[in-house]
């Protein structure tokens, strides 16, 4: 079950595509930010300080050039006709209006006027030689000095003279000047504004992209009811999108894979199952014939078969009950529920249930426990099928002996081992039982998974097995042989 | 009449030869092939016979249906299956176990053991070396004097419980626990003073005891 098709990698739409596109503009930033902040500061200048500071009325500016020159050519074209005294008041007037301009006339008759009020030093008539030396000092302060020359009258002849006017390009304009401060205050703001907001940009782009890895990386550890991580819902299609996307395509691989195995651990324990129970079944019967038979009258070689028979049978059973015990151990399907639990009581409540059968036998059961409880850590269930087997192997293969001891021995460091010895022929020897391997074999496993160690040895005159806590990475089975 | 067994096993070999076993032994069995109609015939039976695999039903389920229909009827499993989880599912509702192949006297004696457990005493009493135990009237004879003989309670509980698990070593732990009620604490000489005390009133010689067997290291036994 697939969440969704797999999402397309365009270019467009991939973080690397975002990221160049932020450097892009990172570039781009010197010459676009320039004029558009000079654009921004038109628009708030027009818009919102506009209406806030009383804008200087260009047109009315009396020191604007444009306005000037006019104004000059105006009053010379109003002055047609006039006599030199009125047009002497006429200049005094207008100096007086004008008073950063400096202004003089010159008659018909060359003679210089000035209003009273002038700062000029001139001489008192105008010659060509004035005239020219004039507009040579003009052109060579043109960018400092600004002057009209007007004719009286508008006459195109010098009827009534000519009237000068000039003043320093300094004094002029200065009113367009007025809010440089401020001005560049909104451009260095602008300017920072735009900064920021690449900065933000940028920072926005980053933080984003770790959050998505971060809530990939908590969805890789958290592990759910299932013990697998729960599918990412992928919202984007860039190259984290892609990330999660394979992860989501683990994650259900791995579930199926899971899923497959629980399915075959399960299929093999109904087999393991029903392999017993048609195993076992075809050996009940037989056995029940056994059994059967020895109420008949049979010659003594008959019973003695018969005898052999049935043990044969018991042995086959307890194979088969170890084969599958085992398999089914190893698959791992067991779990310990260990716990402090008083060791000897187990022994001891283990050892009532096969006393019966060691009486039967002929056995003699040497049984000598501490009264006192001895607390190890342990699963109580485990520990007695560990104690059935062992017990089980002595009555199978050391029957020759017929004797069980079961000791509580201490060692020099006062701890305690569960001793469970036999007088049998050892376990080198041919007893003719097979199959204690595979019964040790659960024993070894059984006590490696609880913690306990377990010693074996063995000679010819009997074996003892040996149970005590494993200290440390003490191995759990051993196998001494003493010659 | 004999006490009645309910047997459900499906396999023909083995059910015959069970079913012909238990007659043998003079109880009265009803042998189902399957658990279907299992809850109908365990209602006049002292006991049930329950074979795991079964077809249709499994063991597991009609015995679980058994018990809680009748809580104390007791249930003996028999199977096929060793695995340790098996035991642990079938021994919360089965009273015993048992693993094939099993011999035929071993089953007759946990039958014996599961019926004098559950209190299905015969009316006959039960012999025991020189007594006679009346165990539906609490009674204890001696044979040879004709005597009754007076327990105190405890005395009588813990006789009582020795006789139940008839057979059956019992650990110090388990007759404590099993006759006090309370867990048995480490060194506690009650238990071992009260058996001194029934020994004398019981046995012909208290200093070589036959009624009352001491395992040595094990614990105590009753043997018919």
């Amino acid at each position: 079950m697939r969440e969704g098709k797999r999402p397309k990698s365009r270019f467009r739409g991939t973080l690397l595509s975002r990221y160049l596109l932020i450097i892009v503009v990172a570039l781009l930033f010197i010459p676009v930010v320039f004029p558009v902040s000079l654009i921004g500061y038109q628009l708030v200048q027009g818009v919102v300080l506009g209406n806030l500071v009383p804008k200087p009325e260009e047109r009315n500016d009396p020191y604007r050039t444009n306005n000037l020159e006019s104004m000059w050519h105006r009053e010379a074209q109003k002055l047609k006709g006039k006599t030199p005294d009125q047009i002497d008041a006429k200049m005094n007037e207008l100096h007086a209006a004008y008073p950063k301009v400096d202004m003089f006339w010159v008659d018909a008759k060359s003679r210089v006027r000035q209003p009273g009020t002038s700062r000029l030093d001139l001489p008192p008539t105008w010659e060509a030689a004035d005239a020219v030396a004039y507009l040579k000092r003009y052109k060579e302060n043109t960018s400092q000095q600004f002057s009209v020359i007007a004719f009286i009258g508008d006459d195109k002849k010098l009827s009534q003279g000519f009237m000068v006017m000039q003043v320093a390009r300094s004094e002029l304009n200065t009113g367009g000047y007025e809010m440089s401060a401020q001005t560049s205050m909104i451009f260095f703001g602008i300017i920072m504004l735009m900064f920021l907001l690449f900065i933000a940009v940028s920072w926005m782009f980053f933080v984003n992209m770790r959050r998505r890895l971060l809530r990939l990386q908590s969805a890789m550890t958290v592990q759910h009811d299932s013990g697998l991580p729960e599918p990412i819902i992928i919202k984007k299609a860039d190259e984290i999108g892609q990330l999660e996307y394979a992860f989501n395509g683990m994650v259900y691989q791995l579930g199926s894979s899971l899923k497959r195995e629980r399915e075959e651990e399960e299929l093999r324990k109904r087999l393991i199952a029903n392999l017993s129970h048609d195993l076992r079944t075809p050996l009940t019967v037989v056995r029940s014939h056994v059994f059967s038979l020895q109420k008949e009258q049979l010659s003594d070689k008959g019973r003695e078969l018969l005898k052999l028979t049935e043990t044969k049978l018991g042995d086959l059973s307890g194979l088969i009950d170890n084969l599958l015990s085992y398999n089914l151990l190893t698959s791992g399907k067991y779990t310990l529920h260990p716990e402090s639990t008083d060791v000897l009581r187990i022994v001891r409540e283990s050892a009532a249930a096969w006393y019966p059968l060691w009486e039967k036998e002929g056995f003699e059961a040497d049984i000598e426990l501490p009264e006192n409880p001895l607390f190890w850590t342990l699963d109580a269930q485990w520990f007695r099928r560990i104690l059935d087997n062992l017990f089980q192997n002595v009555v199978r293969h050391a029957h020759s002996g017929r004797y069980i001891g079961i000791h509580a021995e201490r060692d020099a460091a006062g701890k305690y081992a569960i001793v469970i010895s036999d007088k049998g022929k050892g376990m080198q020897s041919a007893s003719g039982d097979k199959g204690a391997g595979i019964g040790l074999a659960i024993v070894g496993f059984l006590t490696r998974e609880m913690g306990l160690a377990m010693d074996i040895s063995s000679t010819g005159g009997g074996t003892s097995v040996l149970i005590y806590p494993a200290s440390g990475s003490e191995p759990g089975l051993k196998l001494k042989e003493r010659v | 009449m004999g006490i009645h067994l309910l047997y459900i096993e499906d396999d023909a070999e083995i059910g015959n030869w069970v079913h012909e076993d238990l007659i043998g032994r003079g109880y009265e069995v009803t042998w189902l092939q399957s658990g279907e109609h299992a809850l109908e015939k365990a209602a006049g039976s002292r006991l049930v016979i329950l074979d795991v695999m079964l077809p249709g039903l499994d063991g597991f389920t009609v015995g679980q249906r058994i018990k809680k229909a009748y809580p104390d009827l007791p249930i003996l499993m028999l199977s096929a299956r060793t695995s340790i989880d098996d035991k642990l599912e079938g021994l919360q509702f089965a009273d015993d176990y048992l693993t094939k192949p099993f011999h035929p006297d071993e089953l007759a004696a946990r039958i014996e053991v599961l019926l004098r457990r559950s209190g299905s005493f015969s009316s006959e009493p039960l012999v025991l070396k020189h007594l006679l135990v009346y165990e539906r009237e609490n009674r204890i004879v001696n044979k040879e004097t004709d005597e009754e003989i007076l327990l105190t309670g405890k005395q009588f509980q813990i006789f009582t419980y020795l006789v139940r698990h008839l057979g059956q070593i019992l650990t110090k732990e388990q007759i404590y626990e099993g006759v006090w009620g309370d867990p048995y604490l480490d060194g506690d000489k009650t238990l071992m003073v009260h058996i001194r005390y029934l020994r004398e009133k019981l046995e012909r010689d208290p200093a070589s005891p036959e009624i009352i067997e001491t395992i040595r290291g094990v614990g105590y036994r009753v043997k018919a």
